[in-house]
């Protein structure tokens, strides 16, 4: 399923908890959606590069099983912009369902 | 043989980026490779199947190239922010004598418009103001893309005052010599607002506020 301007929100999603590199995020946002949102993974770092460059993420490097990795924490701003983000897609997705229900 | 695949898909995804942002984009995406490539070994598939896992989870390289070039320094941004910063040494940080100059043109400016003398008067005024504008640039507190913004708006003011009064009273009789010139100022400022909207604000250097 396309993810149509909602995988920043996903990104900072699964940040919430810990921080993680790239890979570790598209395999949370894949198996948190019980692998209904399929994306192309080259469009997530273009995705990590718009959110770090707007202060919601930072990154530092790190090393995982001997290997430097690049990893990503959310920012307070981060923290901010999901909970925005939450209320609004709540507010949304309900509108949609009554409409679809009563359609 | 994958290898040459990965970099050909490096190659598609970083065509037209600048050095440094196709370095960057090279490093993540091969750790992302790798470590989509160790994970398919892990799960029992063989090192080609493994391979062209890793690569197929990647997606089409041009979508990626177009989504990287939004939000990364192009090789045409990129040599535009040196240049600008090169004129910016070069030029404009010598530029202190223009302050006894803009003086003595907003003198003349005035002593013109008491002789009667009103159209040169006014050139001599937008002379000035450009000299001012020029020396504001080094001088003015401008250090948030708030106050960039309004010294900006001023200096197009100042440049469109120019070249109304250029072409005046008849501005559409050369309105294509107009933009024959205007087009490579208009190109270097679209690449600077590109350039200011990839950049995150405390890595701006002093000339990109101007």
């Amino acid at each position: 399923m396309n993810l149509k301007g909602t995988l920043p929100t996903l990104i900072l999603e699964a940040l919430e908890r810990e921080p993680t590199h790239g890979y570790r995020i598209a395999q949370r946002i894949k198996e948190r959606s019980r692998a209904i949102l399929d994306f192309k993974e080259g469009t997530l770092y273009p995705a990590l590069h718009k959110l770090e460059r707007d202060g919601l993420v930072e990154s530092y490097e790190g090393t995982e099983n001997g290997r430097q990795r690049r990893y990503y924490r959310i920012s307070q701003a981060g923290r901010r912009a999901l909970v925005k983000d939450r209320a609004e897609w709540q507010k949304f997705s309900r509108a949609v369902t009554l409409i679809l229900k009563t359609a | 043989m994958q290898s040459a695949t990965l970099e050909t898909w490096l190659g598609r995804a970083t065509c037209r980026l600048s050095a440094n942002s196709a370095a960057q984009v090279r490093s993540e995406i091969q750790e992302h490779y790798e470590s989509a490539r160790d994970e398919a070994l892990n799960g029992g598939a063989s090192p080609t199947e493994a391979d062209r896992i890793a690569l197929s989870s990647l997606g089409d390289a041009s979508t990626a190239g177009r989504q990287y070039r939004k939000v990364l320094l192009t090789a045409a941004e990129e040599r535009i922010l040196r240049e600008t910063m090169w004129e910016a040494r070069a030029v404009c940080s010598r530029l202190r004598w223009l302050f006894p100059v803009a003086a003595l043109t907003l003198c003349s400016a005035a002593w013109f418009f008491i002789a009667g003398q009103n159209y040169l008067a006014l050139a001599l005024v937008l002379m000035a103001a450009g000299m001012s504008l020029l020396l504001a640039g080094s001088r003015l507190p401008i250090n948030s893309p708030a106050r960039a913004q309004v010294f900006r708006g001023a200096r197009w003011g100042w440049l469109a005052a120019v070249v109304l009064l250029a072409v005046w009273p008849d501005p559409l009789k050369q309105s294509w010599l107009l933009v024959a010139v205007a087009w490579p100022i208009v190109w270097v400022e679209w690449t600077l607002f590109s350039v200011r909207r990839k950049l995150a604000v405390d890595q701006w250097p002093r000339p990109l506020y101007f």
